[in-house]
Protein backbone atom coordinates (compact mmCIF):
# COMPACT_ATOMS: atom_id res chain seq x y z
CA UNK A 1 0.00 0.00 0.00
CA UNK A 2 1.80 3.06 -1.19
CA UNK A 3 1.85 6.29 0.77
CA UNK A 4 2.36 9.51 -1.14
CA UNK A 5 3.33 12.41 1.10
CA UNK A 6 3.19 15.70 -0.78
CA UNK A 7 4.32 17.64 2.27
CA UNK A 8 7.47 15.55 2.89
CA UNK A 9 7.92 14.91 -0.87
CA UNK A 10 8.17 11.18 -0.31
CA UNK A 11 6.62 8.10 -1.84
CA UNK A 12 6.74 4.91 0.23
CA UNK A 13 6.30 1.37 -1.00
CA UNK A 14 6.44 -2.04 0.62
CA UNK A 15 8.18 -4.99 -1.04
CA UNK A 16 8.04 -8.47 0.51
CA UNK A 17 10.49 -11.32 -0.07
CA UNK A 18 8.42 -14.50 -0.06
CA UNK A 19 9.34 -18.16 -0.48
CA UNK A 20 9.95 -21.43 1.36
CA UNK A 21 12.19 -21.77 4.42
CA UNK A 22 15.95 -21.49 3.91
CA UNK A 23 15.52 -20.41 0.28
CA UNK A 24 17.63 -17.27 0.80
CA UNK A 25 15.19 -14.46 1.61
CA UNK A 26 17.11 -13.19 4.62
CA UNK A 27 20.42 -13.72 2.79
CA UNK A 28 19.11 -11.54 -0.05
CA UNK A 29 18.17 -8.75 2.34
CA UNK A 30 21.54 -9.05 4.08
CA UNK A 31 23.28 -8.60 0.75
CA UNK A 32 21.23 -5.48 0.00
CA UNK A 33 22.10 -4.16 3.44
CA UNK A 34 25.83 -4.88 3.01
CA UNK A 35 26.00 -3.35 -0.45
CA UNK A 36 24.25 -0.02 0.00
CA UNK A 37 25.95 3.09 1.37
CA UNK A 38 24.61 4.47 4.66
CA UNK A 39 22.70 7.31 2.98
CA UNK A 40 20.57 4.87 1.00
CA UNK A 41 19.61 2.43 3.73
CA UNK A 42 18.25 2.36 7.26
CA UNK A 43 18.85 -0.14 9.99
CA UNK A 44 18.23 -3.82 9.23
CA UNK A 45 16.10 -5.56 11.81
CA UNK A 46 15.83 -9.34 12.02
CA UNK A 47 13.27 -11.02 14.23
CA UNK A 48 14.80 -14.48 14.25
CA UNK A 49 15.05 -17.54 16.48
CA UNK A 50 18.31 -18.54 18.19
CA UNK A 51 19.31 -20.60 15.14
CA UNK A 52 18.79 -17.65 12.77
CA UNK A 53 15.46 -18.77 11.34
CA UNK A 54 13.12 -15.84 10.71
CA UNK A 55 10.29 -15.98 13.23
CA UNK A 56 8.35 -12.84 12.23
CA UNK A 57 10.18 -10.77 9.62
CA UNK A 58 13.38 -9.02 8.58
CA UNK A 59 13.03 -5.36 7.76
CA UNK A 60 15.24 -3.01 5.78
CA UNK A 61 14.25 0.45 4.54
CA UNK A 62 16.08 1.62 1.39
CA UNK A 63 15.90 4.64 -0.89
CA UNK A 64 15.78 4.55 -4.67
CA UNK A 65 16.06 7.39 -7.16
CA UNK A 66 14.24 10.68 -6.74
CA UNK A 67 11.33 11.01 -9.15
CA UNK A 68 10.07 14.52 -9.99
CA UNK A 69 11.37 15.82 -6.70
CA UNK A 70 9.89 12.96 -4.67
CA UNK A 71 12.21 10.58 -2.84
CA UNK A 72 11.02 7.02 -3.50
CA UNK A 73 11.53 4.73 -0.54
CA UNK A 74 11.07 0.99 -0.38
CA UNK A 75 10.51 -0.89 2.85
CA UNK A 76 11.82 -4.40 2.30
CA UNK A 77 10.43 -7.25 4.39
CA UNK A 78 10.97 -11.00 4.46
CA UNK A 79 8.43 -13.50 5.75
CA UNK A 80 9.17 -16.60 7.83
CA UNK A 81 9.37 -19.42 5.29
CA UNK A 82 8.53 -22.31 7.57
CA UNK A 83 5.07 -23.69 6.82
CA UNK A 84 3.66 -23.40 10.35
CA UNK A 85 4.27 -19.63 10.54
CA UNK A 86 1.49 -18.81 8.11
CA UNK A 87 -0.30 -16.43 10.44
CA UNK A 88 2.73 -14.17 10.79
CA UNK A 89 3.46 -14.52 7.07
CA UNK A 90 0.02 -13.20 6.31
CA UNK A 91 0.50 -10.23 8.66
CA UNK A 92 3.70 -9.22 6.89
CA UNK A 93 1.89 -9.17 3.52
CA UNK A 94 -0.47 -6.48 4.70
CA UNK A 95 -0.20 -3.46 2.41
CA UNK A 96 2.34 -5.08 0.08
CA UNK A 97 3.10 -3.28 -3.22
CA UNK A 98 5.48 -5.79 -4.76
CA UNK A 99 6.82 -9.31 -4.20
CA UNK A 100 10.17 -11.00 -4.81
CA UNK A 101 9.54 -14.74 -4.72
CA UNK A 102 12.79 -16.44 -3.69
CA UNK A 103 12.73 -20.05 -4.85
CA UNK A 104 15.24 -22.67 -3.74
CA UNK A 105 16.60 -24.06 -7.01
CA UNK A 106 17.44 -27.50 -5.63
CA UNK A 107 15.49 -30.45 -7.07
CA UNK A 108 14.63 -31.69 -3.60
CA UNK A 109 12.97 -28.36 -2.68
CA UNK A 110 10.64 -28.10 -5.69
CA UNK A 111 7.59 -29.22 -3.74
CA UNK A 112 8.21 -26.59 -1.04
CA UNK A 113 8.57 -23.89 -3.70
CA UNK A 114 5.28 -24.79 -5.33
CA UNK A 115 3.50 -24.96 -1.98
CA UNK A 116 4.92 -21.61 -0.89
CA UNK A 117 3.88 -20.00 -4.16
CA UNK A 118 0.34 -21.30 -3.73
CA UNK A 119 0.40 -20.04 -0.17
CA UNK A 120 1.44 -16.59 -1.42
CA UNK A 121 -1.50 -16.51 -3.78
CA UNK A 122 -3.91 -17.61 -1.06
CA UNK A 123 -2.62 -15.10 1.46
CA UNK A 124 -2.79 -12.27 -1.07
CA UNK A 125 -6.35 -13.23 -1.86
CA UNK A 126 -7.27 -12.81 1.79
CA UNK A 127 -6.38 -9.14 1.43
CA UNK A 128 -8.23 -9.03 -1.91
CA UNK A 129 -4.96 -8.68 -3.79
CA UNK A 130 -4.69 -10.40 -7.15
CA UNK A 131 -1.33 -12.03 -7.80
CA UNK A 132 -1.81 -11.46 -11.53
CA UNK A 133 -1.94 -7.71 -10.96
CA UNK A 134 0.72 -7.55 -8.25
CA UNK A 135 4.25 -6.54 -9.33
CA UNK A 136 6.12 -9.79 -8.72
CA UNK A 137 9.48 -11.23 -9.79
CA UNK A 138 11.00 -14.71 -9.45
CA UNK A 139 14.44 -15.08 -7.95
CA UNK A 140 15.84 -18.58 -8.49
CA UNK A 141 18.39 -18.83 -5.74
CA UNK A 142 21.28 -21.21 -4.98
CA UNK A 143 22.24 -21.45 -8.65
CA UNK A 144 25.77 -22.37 -7.60
CA UNK A 145 24.73 -25.72 -6.10
CA UNK A 146 25.27 -28.89 -8.16
CA UNK A 147 21.79 -30.04 -7.12
CA UNK A 148 20.12 -27.01 -8.71
CA UNK A 149 17.39 -27.83 -11.24
CA UNK A 150 17.69 -26.24 -14.71
CA UNK A 151 15.97 -22.85 -14.97
CA UNK A 152 13.50 -23.94 -17.71
CA UNK A 153 12.32 -26.67 -15.35
CA UNK A 154 11.82 -24.16 -12.51
CA UNK A 155 10.05 -21.84 -14.91
CA UNK A 156 7.72 -24.66 -15.89
CA UNK A 157 6.97 -25.46 -12.25
CA UNK A 158 6.60 -21.92 -10.92
CA UNK A 159 6.20 -19.40 -13.70
CA UNK A 160 3.66 -20.46 -16.28
CA UNK A 161 0.74 -18.19 -15.48
CA UNK A 162 -0.83 -16.13 -18.24
CA UNK A 163 1.27 -13.18 -17.11
CA UNK A 164 4.84 -14.46 -16.93
CA UNK A 165 6.92 -12.89 -14.18
CA UNK A 166 10.43 -11.61 -14.87
CA UNK A 167 12.82 -14.20 -13.44
CA UNK A 168 16.41 -13.98 -12.25
CA UNK A 169 19.09 -16.43 -11.22
CA UNK A 170 20.84 -15.65 -7.97
CA UNK A 171 23.41 -16.77 -5.45
CA UNK A 172 22.23 -14.70 -2.51
CA UNK A 173 25.08 -15.77 -0.21
CA UNK A 174 27.50 -13.84 -2.40
CA UNK A 175 24.95 -11.40 -3.76
CA UNK A 176 24.84 -12.37 -7.42
CA UNK A 177 21.51 -11.49 -9.04
CA UNK A 178 19.92 -10.03 -5.89
CA UNK A 179 19.81 -6.44 -7.16
CA UNK A 180 18.65 -7.54 -10.62
CA UNK A 181 15.48 -8.87 -9.01
CA UNK A 182 15.06 -5.98 -6.58
CA UNK A 183 15.61 -3.21 -9.12
CA UNK A 184 13.15 -4.87 -11.49
CA UNK A 185 10.41 -5.25 -8.91
CA UNK A 186 10.91 -1.64 -7.79
CA UNK A 187 10.47 -0.48 -11.40
CA UNK A 188 7.36 -2.59 -11.74
CA UNK A 189 5.95 -1.10 -8.54
CA UNK A 190 6.62 2.45 -9.73
CA UNK A 191 5.13 1.69 -13.13
CA UNK A 192 2.07 0.07 -11.65
CA UNK A 193 1.48 3.12 -9.45
CA UNK A 194 2.53 5.97 -11.72
CA UNK A 195 2.99 4.58 -15.22
CA UNK A 196 1.02 5.21 -18.37
CA UNK A 197 -0.88 1.96 -18.20
CA UNK A 198 -2.20 2.77 -14.76
CA UNK A 199 -3.43 6.11 -16.01
CA UNK A 200 -5.30 4.44 -18.84
CA UNK A 201 -6.89 2.00 -16.41
CA UNK A 202 -7.95 4.78 -14.06
CA UNK A 203 -9.50 6.80 -16.85
CA UNK A 204 -11.37 3.81 -18.15
CA UNK A 205 -12.89 2.92 -14.78
CA UNK B 1 -8.54 -4.12 -0.26
CA UNK B 2 -6.37 -1.75 1.75
CA UNK B 3 -6.56 1.77 0.46
CA UNK B 4 -3.51 3.73 -0.54
CA UNK B 5 -2.90 6.87 1.43
CA UNK B 6 -2.14 10.36 0.18
CA UNK B 7 -1.08 13.15 2.49
CA UNK B 8 -1.28 16.61 0.95
CA UNK B 9 0.24 19.71 2.58
CA UNK B 10 -3.07 20.66 4.15
CA UNK B 11 -3.58 17.28 5.86
CA UNK B 12 0.08 17.15 6.91
CA UNK B 13 -0.30 20.51 8.65
CA UNK B 14 -3.53 19.49 10.39
CA UNK B 15 -2.09 16.17 11.54
CA UNK B 16 1.01 18.03 12.76
CA UNK B 17 -1.21 20.33 14.82
CA UNK B 18 -3.13 17.45 16.39
CA UNK B 19 0.08 15.60 17.26
CA UNK B 20 1.60 18.80 18.71
CA UNK B 21 -1.41 19.42 20.98
CA UNK B 22 -1.45 15.76 21.98
CA UNK B 23 2.18 15.94 23.12
CA UNK B 24 1.54 19.14 25.03
CA UNK B 25 -1.56 17.88 26.82
CA UNK B 26 -0.48 14.32 27.52
CA UNK B 27 3.13 15.02 28.46
CA UNK B 28 4.36 12.32 26.03
CA UNK B 29 7.67 13.01 24.31
CA UNK B 30 7.03 11.53 20.85
CA UNK B 31 4.01 10.78 18.75
CA UNK B 32 4.14 8.63 15.61
CA UNK B 33 1.26 8.10 13.23
CA UNK B 34 1.86 4.70 11.64
CA UNK B 35 0.18 2.91 8.79
CA UNK B 36 -0.69 -0.69 9.75
CA UNK B 37 1.49 -2.00 6.95
CA UNK B 38 4.43 -0.59 8.95
CA UNK B 39 5.12 2.77 7.35
CA UNK B 40 5.52 6.01 9.22
CA UNK B 41 2.91 8.55 8.08
CA UNK B 42 3.73 11.50 10.35
CA UNK B 43 5.59 12.21 13.55
CA UNK B 44 6.05 14.91 16.13
CA UNK B 45 8.44 15.39 19.03
CA UNK B 46 12.17 15.02 19.47
CA UNK B 47 12.23 12.31 16.83
CA UNK B 48 15.90 12.81 16.05
CA UNK B 49 16.73 10.69 19.08
CA UNK B 50 14.83 7.57 18.00
CA UNK B 51 14.91 5.43 14.87
CA UNK B 52 11.27 6.16 13.99
CA UNK B 53 11.30 4.12 10.76
CA UNK B 54 12.31 0.94 12.62
CA UNK B 55 9.95 1.68 15.50
CA UNK B 56 7.09 2.05 13.01
CA UNK B 57 7.75 -1.29 11.32
CA UNK B 58 8.09 -3.11 14.63
CA UNK B 59 5.11 -1.44 16.30
CA UNK B 60 2.86 -2.21 13.33
CA UNK B 61 4.07 -5.83 13.52
CA UNK B 62 3.44 -6.01 17.26
CA UNK B 63 0.03 -4.38 16.91
CA UNK B 64 -1.03 -6.70 14.12
CA UNK B 65 0.20 -9.80 15.93
CA UNK B 66 -1.67 -8.88 19.12
CA UNK B 67 -4.65 -8.22 16.85
CA UNK B 68 -4.34 -11.80 15.60
CA UNK B 69 -4.24 -13.01 19.23
CA UNK B 70 -7.39 -10.98 19.91
CA UNK B 71 -9.12 -12.74 17.04
CA UNK B 72 -8.13 -16.11 18.45
CA UNK B 73 -9.83 -15.04 21.69
CA UNK B 74 -12.97 -13.99 19.84
CA UNK B 75 -12.27 -10.25 20.09
CA UNK B 76 -12.20 -8.00 17.02
CA UNK B 77 -8.92 -6.46 18.18
CA UNK B 78 -7.11 -5.07 21.22
CA UNK B 79 -7.56 -1.36 20.63
CA UNK B 80 -4.73 -0.34 22.97
CA UNK B 81 -1.23 -1.72 23.50
CA UNK B 82 0.99 -0.60 26.35
CA UNK B 83 4.62 -1.54 27.01
CA UNK B 84 6.30 -0.29 30.13
CA UNK B 85 10.05 0.24 30.30
CA UNK B 86 12.35 1.44 33.06
CA UNK B 87 12.67 4.90 31.51
CA UNK B 88 10.62 4.96 28.33
CA UNK B 89 7.21 3.40 27.73
CA UNK B 90 5.01 3.15 24.67
CA UNK B 91 1.28 3.38 24.21
CA UNK B 92 -0.27 2.36 20.89
CA UNK B 93 -3.90 2.95 19.99
CA UNK B 94 -6.19 2.52 17.01
CA UNK B 95 -6.87 5.54 14.80
CA UNK B 96 -8.85 3.76 12.10
CA UNK B 97 -8.79 0.47 10.22
CA UNK B 98 -5.50 1.38 8.59
CA UNK B 99 -3.53 3.51 11.02
CA UNK B 100 -2.34 3.51 14.63
CA UNK B 101 -0.97 6.18 16.93
CA UNK B 102 2.15 5.42 18.97
CA UNK B 103 3.18 7.61 21.90
CA UNK B 104 6.54 7.38 23.65
CA UNK B 105 6.57 8.74 27.18
CA UNK B 106 8.60 8.62 30.37
CA UNK B 107 7.92 9.21 34.06
CA UNK B 108 7.14 12.87 33.35
CA UNK B 109 3.54 11.74 32.77
CA UNK B 110 1.28 8.72 33.37
CA UNK B 111 -0.22 6.09 31.12
CA UNK B 112 -3.66 7.39 32.16
CA UNK B 113 -2.90 10.86 30.81
CA UNK B 114 -1.48 9.45 27.60
CA UNK B 115 -4.47 7.16 27.14
CA UNK B 116 -6.95 9.98 27.77
CA UNK B 117 -5.46 12.40 25.26
CA UNK B 118 -4.55 9.69 22.74
CA UNK B 119 -8.23 8.87 22.45
CA UNK B 120 -9.01 12.47 21.51
CA UNK B 121 -6.05 12.72 19.14
CA UNK B 122 -7.04 9.47 17.40
CA UNK B 123 -10.53 10.79 16.78
CA UNK B 124 -9.22 14.06 15.34
CA UNK B 125 -6.62 12.36 13.14
CA UNK B 126 -9.18 9.80 11.99
CA UNK B 127 -11.33 12.65 10.67
CA UNK B 128 -8.37 14.19 8.80
CA UNK B 129 -7.41 10.82 7.28
CA UNK B 130 -10.98 10.13 6.21
CA UNK B 131 -10.84 13.38 4.24
CA UNK B 132 -7.35 12.59 2.94
CA UNK B 133 -8.60 9.32 1.48
CA UNK B 134 -11.09 11.20 -0.68
CA UNK B 135 -8.39 13.47 -2.14
CA UNK B 136 -6.94 12.85 -5.63
CA UNK B 137 -3.78 10.76 -5.46
CA UNK B 138 -1.90 12.39 -8.25
CA UNK B 139 -1.69 16.14 -8.45
CA UNK B 140 1.03 18.70 -9.18
CA UNK B 141 4.32 17.13 -10.20
CA UNK B 142 2.83 13.62 -10.16
CA UNK B 143 -0.31 14.46 -12.17
CA UNK B 144 0.92 13.10 -15.49
CA UNK B 145 2.13 9.50 -15.89
CA UNK B 146 5.85 8.87 -15.47
CA UNK B 147 7.83 8.11 -18.59
CA UNK B 148 9.73 4.84 -18.98
CA UNK B 149 12.95 6.68 -18.11
CA UNK B 150 11.51 8.06 -14.89
CA UNK B 151 10.42 4.64 -13.69
CA UNK B 152 13.91 3.23 -14.10
CA UNK B 153 14.16 2.89 -10.34
CA UNK B 154 17.57 1.74 -9.22
CA UNK B 155 18.21 0.71 -5.65
CA UNK B 156 21.59 -0.92 -6.14
CA UNK B 157 24.10 -2.14 -8.73
CA UNK B 158 23.00 -4.97 -11.02
CA UNK B 159 25.13 -8.02 -11.74
CA UNK B 160 25.46 -7.45 -15.45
Amino acid sequence: MSIINYAAKEINFKVVYYGPGVAGKTASLQHVHRSLPDGKKGKMISLATGDDRTIFFDFLPVSALTVRGFVTKFQLYTVPGQVFYNMTRKLVLRGVDGVVFVADSQFERLKENVESFRNLEENLREYNYDLDRMPCVMQYNKRDLPTAAPVPYLEYMLNRRARRMPSFESVASRGAGVFDALNTVSRMVLLSEFGQEQEVQRNAS
Amino acid sequence: MLRDLVIHENEAARIGQVLGSFLEESGASEALLIDRSGQLVASSGKTATFDTVSISALAAGAFSSTGAIAELLGETEFSVLFHQGVRESIHVSTVDGETILLAIFNDGTTVGMVRLFAKEACRAIGAVLAEARTQPRRVGALASPLSADETRSQIGPESR
